[in-house]
This record gives C-alpha cells, sequence and structure tokens, in this order.
C-alpha cells in the first residue's frame, strides 16, 4: 500500500469533509432551537453564492456585496420564519420538513429568477495551489477553508455560550415550554436563529461556490449534509463537524480503494451514493448518531 | 302482594351455601312492604350467624319508581353484612333495566341471569373463585415475580412481585411516581424488566414482545389516550379485530369474496362492542373529534374487541367528571362479569378503586408495601401514611 | 341538497361496508369511468393522450404507490423514481431476456422486482423513522440510479444508458398509437387504484393507519410492526415499479435512468401533498394539478407577459410549487381531497348553512 498516496486522498478528503460540516452547522442551528429539518439550507447556500456573485458581477464592491449579501440573507432567514414556520409551529416534524422542502424549490426559483441560471466562477483570491507538507500535497485553498470553518465554529460557540442571546438560545433547545415560561421571547430568538443560519450559509456558499463554481448544484450540498448529520447528531456542533469528516474522508477513500479494487470498471459514482450507504448502516448501529441525546420511549 | 308468604320465600340451602330470595310475582308499592320484606331476610340471616351467596330471582317482580331508592338502600344493607356475592334472575327486561340502573348508579355488580340454571352455575364459579385459598393457590392466573425496573441508573421498580387471579378486578395504586404505569407497562410487555419474571397461565412469558404478549390475550389502553387519530371510531374499534381477522393483502385487494365476508363478520362482533358501551353515533366520527371522556371509551372498545383473557387499564377515568366516572366503572365490571374477563386497573380515585376492585396492590417509591382486600388495604397503617406523606 | 345521503337506508353491514356507501359517490364514478374509457377517446387528439392523459395517469399510479407507503403508512420516502426506475428497467429486461414474454406478466414481474428491492430498503424502516427514514430512501434513490448507469447489462450494453421500450402487444393488438397506448395504460391504472382502494378500506388498510397513527399502541393491540411496514414498501413499490414500466413503455418509448431522477421523486411526493395525504383520490388530484400547472403557467405567462423567456418560465414554475407545497401544508395539510369533501359537505347542506 502506498502510505503517502493514501494520507493524500485521506486528507483531501477530511478537508472536503469540512465544506460538509459548513453546511451542515446551518441545519444543526436551526433543529437545535426550532426542531424544524431545513431541507432549504442548501438553497440557502446556493441563494447566497448566487446573490454574493452577482453583485460583485455587477461591479459591487467585494465587501460591501458581502454585507449587502448577509443583509439579504439575514431578511430572507426572518421572512422565512415568520411566513413559513410561524404558521406550522406544533405541526409534526414530518410536515415542517415538507414545507422546507417547498421552500427548497420557493428558493430556488427565487435565486434563478432574480438573477440567472448561469454558471459563475467565484474568486475569493485564494489561490488554489498544492501546498507541500512533508511528502504530502494539500490544498491551499482547502487549508483556508477548514480555517474558515474552524473561525465560524469557535465563533459560534463564543456566541452560544457567552453571551445573552446565546443562553436563551441554548434555553429554547431544551425545552420550549420552559424558555417561554422564563420570559424568552421564542420569536425573536427564532428569527435570530434563522439569520445566523443564513449567515453560515453565505460563509458556505462562498466557499463551496469559489471551488466549484456558483451553479444550481449548489443546493445538492444539502443533500450530502444530510448523512453528515445523521453521524454527527442533529443536535450537535461538534457533530456536525466529526460527522462532516468522517463523510469527506470515507467517500473519497471508497470511491478510490473499494472502486478500483472490485475490478469492475465502475470507480467513477461511488461517492454519489456511498455516504448515505454509510449513515443507513450507521442509523441501524446508533440511531440517535454519535452525539446525539439518546431517546427513551415513554407511554 | 301475592298468596305466598315472605317466609315462604326465603330458602336457604345450607348444603350450597346459597340464601335464595324469590321475589317473582311479587309488588313492592310502598316503602313499609319494602322494609317488612328486607326485616324478615335479615331476621332469618341473622339467625344463622354466617355469611351466604345470594341468588335473587326478579321474574316478573315489580317495584315501583317510589320505592327504588328503599329497596337498594335496604339490599345493600343486607348484602353488606350476609352476603359472600349475589346474583340476580330477572326475565322481564324492564325490571332488568331498573335493577341494572340502579346497580349502575351504586356501582354495585348487576350479575343478572335470564335463568335459575345460569345463576347457580354463576354462584359456582364465584365460590372457586373465593376459595383459592391465599393468593398463591393453582388458580393463580397471571403471576408477577420479583420484578426490577430502571432507566439510565433511576429505579422504577423494586422487586415487585404479586398474583392477580382469574376473573377478578384487581387494582394497582400508590402516589405519583410509585412505579404503577411502569408496571403496567412490564405487564403488557412494554418494557422488560432487568429482573424477575412474569408468569402467565404458567408459562413465562416475561421476555415476549408487546405484539406477543397481545397474542396471547392481553389488552390494553393508556393513560395518555392512544387512538389513531386519523380514522374513524368504527376503524379504531375495528383494528382490535386485527389478529383474528384471517383476511391478507391480496384477498383484501380482491374484496368481493372473502375479505367482504371477513370485514362483515369482524364488524359484526364490533357493533355489539359498540351498542355494549353505548358509543352507536359516533360511529363514523373521526375519533380526533371525539371529546376526551368518548375517546376513553373508545380505546376501552378498542381493547375489548380483542376478547382479551386479561384487561389492562391504565387510569380509565383519568379527567372525568362524576358521571363519566360512573359510567366507565359499570362499564367495566358489566365486562368482568359478562365475560368474566381479568382486569389489573391503576386508578387514582379510592372511591372507585375500593367500590369495583377484588384486590389492591399498593406501590409506593417502585416497592410494593402492601396488598389484600379493599377493607384490609384501607385500614392498612403503611398505605395510609404513604397517601398522607407522613414517613 | 344536491348531495344529500337522507332516504338511503342501509339494511346491512355489507351495504354499510360498500366502495362508496353513498349513491351521488356511486354515480359520480361511474360517470368518471365512462368519460375516461368512452367520453376521452372520442374527443382526445395525439397531443392531448401523449402529452398530457398519459403521463397523468402514469404520475398518478406512482404517486398512489407513494401515498400507500407515506400516506397510509407514514413512511417518508424521498425514493420514489429509483423504484420506478427498477420497474422500467426491469420490464425492458424481462421482455428482452425471456422470448415470448407477455406484456402483461412483465409488467407485473416487473412490479415484482421493485417489490424486493423496495423490501431490502424498507429493512431499516424497523429501527428509524421520520426523515432519519428519508435518508434510507435517499440512499435507494442514488444507489439505484448508480446501479442502472454503471452496470451496462442493465441497459443491454447501450453506450448512453438508454433503454428503449419494446413495442407493446398483447395476444396480437398491437398498441401502437397514443389512443391505444392510452387505453392500456387506464385499464392497468383503473385496476390498481380498485385495488389499493379496497386495500385501503380493510383490514390492510386499517393496520397501515395504525402503524401511522400510533406504532405504540398498533404494536399492544398485536400489529408486527415491521411485516406491516415492510408489506407497505412491497406493494408501494410494485406500484411505482409498473408505473415506470408505464412511463418507459407507453409514454417516453426510450428512457435513462436519469429519468428517474430525484426530481422525479420530489415531483411525485409534492403530487401527494397538494392531492391529499393517505387518500386514493388525492393521488389522482395531485397528480392532475402538478402536470396541467406547467401548461396553465405557460399559457398565462404568455398572454400576461408576452416573450417571457423558457428559464423564466421555469424558475415561475418551480417558485409557483414551492408556494403551493407551504400554502398547502399551512392551510389545508389534507390537500385536495379534503378540499373536495368539504365542498361535498356543502353540497350536502345547501342551500341551507346547517
Amino acid at each position: 500500500m502506498d502510505w503517502q498516496f493514501f494520507l493524500e486522498v485521506l486528507i483531501g478528503g477530511l478537508l472536503a469533509g469540512v465544506m460538509y460540516s459548513l453546511v451542515a452547522l446551518g441545519f444543526v442551528l436551526i433543529y437545535k432551537a426550532s426542531g424544524v429539518f431545513n431541507f432549504a439550507q442548501g438553497g440557502m447556500v446556493f441563494f447566497a453564492a448566487l446573490t454574493f456573485v452577482s453583485l460583485v458581477e455587477r461591479g459591487v464592491n467585494f465587501w460591501l456585496a458581502m454585507v449587502i449579501t448577509l443583509a439579504v440573507m439575514v431578511v430572507l432567514g426572518v421572512l422565512i420564519e415568520r411566513i413559513v414556520l410561524r404558521p406550522l409551529v406544533n405541526q409534526p416534524q414530518i410536515t415542517l420538513f415538507m414545507a422546507t422542502i417547498g421552500l427548497t424549490f420557493l428558493i430556488e426559483g427565487l435565486a434563478q429568477g432574480i438573477w440567472d441560471a448561469q454558471v459563475h466562477g467565484l474568486d475569493l483570491g485564494i489561490p488554489d495551489v498544492p501546498v507541500k507538507v512533508g511528502a504530502i500535497n494539500i490544498s491551499q485553498f482547502d487549508l483556508f477553508a477548514s480555517a474558515t470553518a474552524g473561525i465560524l465554529v469557535l465563533a459560534l460557540a463564543v456566541f452560544f455560550q457567552k453571551t445573552r442571546i446565546g443562553r436563551a438560545l441554548r434555553a429554547v433547545a431544551d425545552d420550549h415550554q420552559a424558555a417561554m415560561s422564563v420570559g424568552i421571547p421564542l420569536n425573536h430568538i427564532w428569527a435570530i436563529v434563522w439569520a445566523v443560519a443564513g449567515f453560515v450559509g453565505l460563509v458556505a456558499g462562498l466557499l463551496w461556490g469559489s471551488r466549484t463554481g456558483v451553479q444550481f448544484a449548489l443546493t445538492f450540498t444539502a443533500l450530502k449534509a444530510l448523512p453528515v448529520l445523521i453521524l454527527g447528531g442533529f443536535t450537535s456542533v461538534p457533530g456536525a463537524i466529526v460527522g462532516g469528516l468522517i463523510i469527506g474522508a470515507s467517500e473519497k477513500l471508497a470511491e478510490v480503494y473499494i472502486g478500483s479494487s472490485i475490478g469492475l470498471n465502475i470507480g467513477t459514482g461511488i461517492e454519489n451514493w456511498f455516504p448515505y450507504m454509510l449513515a443507513l448502516l450507521f442509523l441501524l448501529i446508533r440511531p440517535e448518531g454519535l452525539f446525539g441525546e439518546k431517546r427513551i420511549e415513554r407511554v | 302482594m301475592s298468596d305466598r308468604t315472605i317466609q315462604d320465600r326465603i330458602t336457604l340451602h345450607d348444603s350450597l351455601g346459597v340464601a335464595e330470595f324469590d321475589f317473582s310475582h311479587m309488588t313492592f308499592a310502598t316503602e313499609a312492604e319494602v322494609d317488612a320484606c328486607y326485616d324478615e331476610i335479615d331476621r332469618r340471616l341473622a339467625a344463622t350467624s354466617r355469611q351466604w351467596y345470594f341468588l335473587v330471582i326478579y321474574a316478573d317482580c315489580v317495584i315501583v319508581p317510589e320505592v327504588w331508592e328503599r329497596f337498594a338502600a335496604r339490599g345493600k344493607n343486607t348484602n353488606i353484612n350476609y352476603s359472600l356475592g349475589t346474583v340476580r334472575v330477572g326475565t322481564s327486561a324492564a325490571t332488568r333495566e331498573a335493577i341494572r340502573q340502579q346497580a349502575g348508579r351504586a356501582m354495585f355488580r348487576a350479575n343478572i341471569f335470564d335463568s335459575r340454571d345460569q345463576a347457580l352455575f354463576a354462584i359456582g364459579e364465584m365460590r372457586k373463585r373465593h376459595e383459592v385459598v391465599g393468593r398463591d393457590a393453582a388458580e393463580v392466573f397471571l403471576r408477577v415475580e420479583d420484578v426490577h425496573l430502571s432507566f439510565g441508573g433511576v429505579k422504577a421498580l423494586t422487586g415487585v412481585g404479586f398474583t392477580v387471579n382469574r376473573g377478578e378486578v384487581t387494582s394497582i395504586i400508590g402516589p405519583n411516581g410509585a412505579g404503577k404505569s411502569s408496571m403496567l407497562n412490564v405487564i403488557s410487555g412494554f418494557y422488560r424488566p432487568s429482573r424477575g419474571q412474569i408468569i402467565f397461565e404458567g408459562n413465562d412469558r416475561t421476555h415476549l414482545a408487546a405484539h406477543e404478549v397481545a397474542r396471547l390475550g392481553f389488552a390494553r389502553t393508556f393513560q395518555n389516550i392512544a387512538l389513531f387519530k386519523g380514522m374513524t371510531t368504527l376503524d379504531n374499534i375495528m383494528t382490535g379485530r386485527s389478529l383474528k381477522i384471517k383476511s391478507n393483502f391480496l384477498t383484501d385487494a380482491l374484496y368481493w369474496g372473502f375479505a367482504q365476508k371477513e370485514e362483515i363478520k369482524h364488524r359484526e362482533h364490533v357493533e355489539k362492542i359498540i351498542d355494549f358501551l353505548e358509543i352507536q353515533a359516533i360511529r363514523k366520527t373521526p375519533v380526533g373529534r371525539l371529546p376526551y371522556g368518548l375517546q376513553k371509551r373508545v380505546e376501552l372498545a378498542r381493547a375489548l374487541a380483542m376478547e382479551p383473557k386479561v384487561l389492562l387499564l391504565d387510569e380509565p377515568m383519568a379527567g372525568m367528571n362524576v358521571e363519566e366516572k360512573e359510567d366507565m366503572a359499570r362499564f367495566i365490571l358489566d365486562v368482568n362479569d359478562q365475560w368474566g374477563t381479568t382486569v389489573i386497573l391503576i386508578e387514582h380515585d379510592m372511591g372507585v378503586v375500593m367500590d369495583i376492585s377484588n384486590y389492591v396492590v399498593v406501590l409506593d417509591y417502585g416497592v410494593k408495601i402492601a396488598e389484600g382486600t379493599p377493607d384490609e388495604v384501607r385500614a392498612d397503617p403503611v398505605v395510609i401514611r404513604a397517601y398522607l406523606g407522613a414517613h | 341538497m344536491i348531495y344529500r345521503e337522507a332516504g338511503q337506508f342501509k339494511d346491512g353491514y355489507a351495504a354499510d361496508e360498500q366502495i362508496f356507501p353513498i349513491r351521488q359517490d356511486r354515480y359520480g364514478i361511474v360517470f368518471i369511468l365512462v368519460l375516461a374509457f368512452v367520453g376521452v377517446p372520442l374527443i382526445a387528439n395525439d397531443y392531448w393522450f401523449s402529452a398530457i392523459l398519459i403521463p397523468f395517469l402514469i404520475l398518478s399510479l406512482a404517486a398512489l404507490g407513494l401515498n400507500i407507503l407515506t400516506g397510509y403508512t407514514g413512511q417518508l420516502s424521498l425514493g420514489t423514481a429509483g423504484f420506478m426506475a427498477v420497474g422500467a428497467f426491469a420490464a425492458f429486461n424481462f421482455m428482452l431476456r425471456v422470448p415470448g414474454m407477455p406484456l402483461l406478466a412483465a409488467f407485473i414481474l416487473a412490479g415484482l422486482t421493485a417489490a424486493a428491492v423496495g423490501v431490502v430498503f424498507g429493512l431499516p424502516s424497523l429501527r428509524i423513522k421520520g426523515f432519519y427514514l428519508a435518508v434510507a430512501t435517499l440512499a435507494a434513490q442514488f444507489f439505484i440510479e448508480w446501479v442502472l448507469v454503471k452496470f451496462p447489462w442493465f441497459s443491454n450494453y447501450n453506450p448512453s444508458g438508454v433503454i428503449s421500450a419494446q413495442p407493446m402487444e398483447i395476444l396480437g393488438y398491437a398498441f401502437d398509437t397514443p389512443a391505444r397506448k392510452y387505453m392500456l395504460t387506464l385499464c392497468i391504472v383503473a385496476v390498481l387504484a380498485l385495488a389499493a382502494k379496497n386495500m385501503a378500506r380493510c383490514e390492510t388498510g386499517r393496520v397501515w393507519m395504525a402503524v401511522r397513527d400510533m406504532d405504540i399502541a398498533a404494536e399492544v393491540i398485536g400489529i408486527p410492526i415491521l411485516k406491516t411496514k415492510l408489506l407497505a414498501f412491497a406493494v408501494s413499490s410494485f406500484y411505482c415499479g409498473v408505473a415506470g414500466a408505464l412511463w418507459a413503455f407507453a409514454y417516453l418509448g426510450a428512457v435513462e435512468p436519469a429519468a428517474f431522477d430525484l426530481g422525479r421523486s420530489f415531483q411525485i411526493l409534492f403530487m401527494i401533498i397538494l392531492g391529499g395525504v393517505g387518500t386514493v383520490l388525492g393521488s389522482f388530484l395531485g397528480a392532475a394539478f402538478i402536470v396541467l400547472l406547467p401548461i396553465f403557467l405557460n399559457v398565462f405567462a404568455h398572454i400576461l407577459l408576452p416573450g417571457v423567456s423558457s428559464s423564466l418560465l421555469s424558475n415561475l414554475e418551480l417558485i409557483v410549487f414551492g408556494s403551493f407545497i407551504i400554502f398547502f401544508l399551512i392551510v389545508e395539510p389534507h390537500g385536495l381531497a379534503r378540499l373536495w369533501q368539504i365542498g361535498k359537505e356543502k353540497l350536502r347542506l345547501w342551500p341551507f348553512p346547517h
């Protein structure tokens, strides 16, 4: 076995996994605070990236575009909370899930309707050249993406642990009724969570967009985030990170090693379904995820 | 009044231990007549200084509504002093209904039969039950032995054991958090005890899954109503027949022929239960729209549709008003009487528990602190302490 | 007043357990069947047959399949199109590799193959629920697509993975014109819809709904949960499989695995949300809605905004679909079928308010 090659694949996979983690993070935030599995997170990532890149292309300053997009995402998040989710409070989770599938379509249509359906290149000014660490090549861009993700997670951790809003958020996540009874304004909190999720979506959109181009396929990142969440648990921020790393690494390894070892010419494309199968197997063994809480059924 | 004297109408069958009161063709029109009759009965029974099984023949007996109260009060008094159990024979539907109503209001067992032979047979059954010496004789139906249960380190039940006799009503009582529901969940197979056994009809069934336990003849209701919200009353009750319906998805898809016959056959059975529980009017109503008390009744109907040997009721009267409670108590007793169904129930209302139970088990903090007949339990200082909270 | 059941007395449980207990409903269904079998063939043209009616019927069938699983049994599936693909490719291969294979037998075998695949992917449903299960069915969707693309045997070594459906012929009668294809599709869909309605109103349906509404209570009354869920997966996938086979044979003629992508699964999911979850009628209403909406949109957009671009139109379609889904989930979670029922209630009382 070629260890150097193995390590390169592994590290490449882990770094790609960071990107999945970023998308999954948006899911976890919303799920934690409001119990909604927001399938539209992928659509939000796409919407954010497309808005940003279209602004930049129209000559808006990079940072100004960033601020405008952030504002747009916050407004979008608040609107979603107001118009879609608030009327569905206390509905079964499956209903909420289906509503966010509808929302996905709506956001995708809006994004492409307002801007266009072209593929846009996005250059964040970070050269995607390999750096040599020892004998291994690592993409400089991937390193940058991981660093960004790391900073984002740290910032969120500080936000959750140290600020008043963060503490309120955690209270809401633990128990809606109790949080309401101690005077935490739920609607207010949910709006903030959606805004933060919009921000996370923007970061994810920029990183993904600059890597693969800003295009409709970005919405599929939401699908890849699903197995990540199942591994990591729906309510755990560290779980989203670890889950993303596992999925990223294992799908690349599976692509390279399983694909070629079967001996058939089937190598490419295993990564399309491998994470789901992995998640499926994992579900059968530990339905609550790596970091999720075990549920005791009561009657 | 007819030509026979009251003395003639009282027959004491010493060998059977049965006191027979023949009220046939009698008319009770005034309270004086009622008193005269019961004075004589009480006198005769007092002379024997023992207790009897009562066989009361009501054939074509007329009790005018004005004296019902008096009649019921005197009857209850006599029963308490001298009766081991009462069975009644009545042929006229009106009389029967009158007695049933009186019995229902007073939460008495109605035990009305069509003929004297049936009634005597019922006394025989009753005696068999009573003759079971102690609580662990051969007729023990269900035995819970040394059951332990814990949730992630929190002990819900610690070494609980008791027995349930066939055809009796056994209540599990105790303060909140005493482990009553956990006990019921263990019996119904929903929780597996970490230690201990559940023996049913002589077989160990500790490790069976809930749906296998159902197959053995256990049915239950839930504390928080667990009806199928998207379905009508009728469909909910029909699901109770699902272990008995023999059609499969292919015959169902074809429908005409076998599946139709099965559906109609089981529908007829379900309609009997609907009549019994007096819920004809809500047959086609989605259960989600029903008021609480009716939902509880539909849940009981679904359990009854399974024709269970053991009926487990988790707080069947919680949240009900007095009238609904009385109805429910009457239904439970009628089920117990008419089908001989063994009933195990959890209930908070002590009045109801003491009125309808043959046997009571008291839990506190997951431990059994007392058991016995309602009177024994009521008098037990340990139970009183647990309920008053003075440790 | 128009829709009243007064005066219609049931003289036995058989009468009460009829498929349509109310007389007006019976007349209505007879009218629709006569219209579909006699009226439509008289008036429709080839465009209507091949662009609207045939896809409508096939998608209704697939929606019916999904409704059995999601609507009746409560198991959310995002793999509907995957099971349709299994049906399409299975039917093609049975026709290709078994000499003298009768068409209908190939369709039934295709359905059974899809059912078997459905059962395998339904196995995890014992332990996982809700959108966790959705991920399991997503695995089915992607895995099936991948297998059909990667193993050329399935498409008889066609370089682009396309299968060309064999011509349809039953007992020497060729179903080669759009009208004939419509008739064949209609017959199959009608028979399967009747079977679904029968299952839904009998023991099978009750047990499915019991598992959907409260699996704990279902288990306590002796319903084996896994068996019930797997049966729903099997029957549902059978319906989807037959729909997939029809999609290839009666509608497109030549299909590739990409015709059964995740988008198709979503489309069918939307049909049952809009049409009505847990009703047979809803599957048809939802399919009609989703087939017709783009056509209406197209016509209206061209009237209102002359020269509208097709890309804008397709985005408009996304927006409208998305909005309708959200609207229905908020306002009428039971879909068009429930609206129809409310309409009937109104008719029953009309012209009086109560």
